[in-house]
């Protein structure tokens, strides 16, 4: 019998993922929310609440958007500033944003999230 | 240099058809798009292509903008995307504009990219040179919240902050402002008197107080975000963003 029902250990999984990905080089840090908590893992703490914000903003622009031109289901939303950029996401009800530097291929931290 | 007196709406409209042009030409050579639009970075939709309608991108430029101002954190936004199972959208800076433009699942995105990053910059290049680029230097609009104008001496005219009259007399050349245009998010406008603020207590904290009756008008209820454009005192509609 396993010892933890199916969703937490999904929301383990995407925990490890996150952490291996945060590990990588010019990743600076990461946003897992879901209805309940919270974890955020930023490089430079005086930013937290500044990119919570920020990925807050971009799924809830991402899903209007989407919506007002019929995309469908949100694989995934890119929102790209003078040297970073986020990768943001829905996987069940967990809202992920990865940030990362610009030249950080976005397309593998998607697949990797997904994938695991 | 300024241009000369009469050339400004001209030249407005030399952007918008070449820009429009240039937007239909891209959609033949990449068909995958379905929806193309540009607007300026103060929120004025300068062209669009195909049957995306005005309500809507003025919905999704408003989003994009509050959007735009929490990206500040990131250095500012120079492009957003959308990858859905239906359907991409990507919008894109171009100089002081961005494009917007929606295609279908399958489309290749760096060939569009490519094509649309060498395309929109030249015609923009080109169009600086041959006309004054006046919708670069449109007066602003302004955002400003509902407030309701009650009482008996409401009259029909509506308040806002004399700071904003002062900046766009000075963006008028001096011209005084008597008239607004104010547009809700859904498209309903209507045109009316303008006068500052009497109201101390309502004073610098963004709001236009619109009569009861006009609000009734509008559909616009108290806190409601609208547009609000200066029409200066020969009767001209400003074309601001």
């Amino acid at each position: 019998m396993p010892a933890k029902n199916k969703p937490e250990e999904e929301i383990e999984k995407m925990h490890v993922t996150l952490e291996d990905i945060k590990a990588r080089e010019d990743i600076i840090g990461y946003i897992l929310r879901d209805p309940k908590s919270a974890s955020v893992d930023i490089k430079d703490p005086s930013k937290i609440i500044d990119y919570a914000v920020l990925s807050s903003t971009v799924l809830d622009s991402g899903e209007y958007m989407t919506n007002a031109f019929d995309l469908g289901e949100i694989k995934n939303i890119v929102a790209e500033g003078e040297n970073v950029k986020v990768l943001s996401l829905t996987i069940g009800d967990h809202r992920i944003s990865v940030f990362m530097n610009k030249k950080v291929d976005h397309n593998a931290i998607y697949k990797d999230l997904r994938l695991k | 240099m300024r241009p000369p007196p009469g050339s400004e709406k001209m030249s407005e409209d030399v952007y918008a058809t070449a820009l429009k042009s240039t937007l239909t030409e891209i959609k033949k050579i990449c068909p995958d798009i379905n929806y193309s639009f540009i607007f300026t970075k103060e929120g004025a939709i300068i062209a669009g292509e195909g049957e995306a309608d005005e309500a809507l991108m003025k919905k999704v430029v408003q989003s994009f903008q509050s959007l735009a101002e929490k990206a500040v954190a990131i250095g500012g936004l120079d492009a957003f995307s959308i990858n859905g199972e239906k359907g991409k959208l990507h919008i894109s800076r171009v100089n002081d504009m961005y494009l917007v433009l929606t295609a279908s699942p399958d489309a290749d995105t760096t060939y569009l990219h490519s094509v649309t990053n060498v395309i929109v910059p030249t015609v923009l290049k080109l169009l600086e040179n041959i006309a004054p680029p006046t919708p670069l230097k449109l007066t602003p609009s302004q955002e400003l919240v509902v407030d309701i104008l009650t009482g008996f001496f409401s009259g029909d005219n509506v308040q806002i902050d004399d700071t904003h009259l002062k900046e766009w007399a000075q963006h008028l050349g001096g011209k005084g402002v008597n008239e607004v245009e104010i547009e809700t998010v859904d498209g309903k406008k209507t045109q009316c008197g303008v006068k500052e603020i009497s109201d101390p207590k309502r004073q610098g904290k963004g709001l236009i107080l619109i009569p009861e009756k006009k609000c009734r008008a509008l559909e616009a209820e108290k806190g409601a975000l609208v547009k609000v454009k200066p029409i200066a005192s020969d009767g001209d509609l400003q074309n601001a963003s």
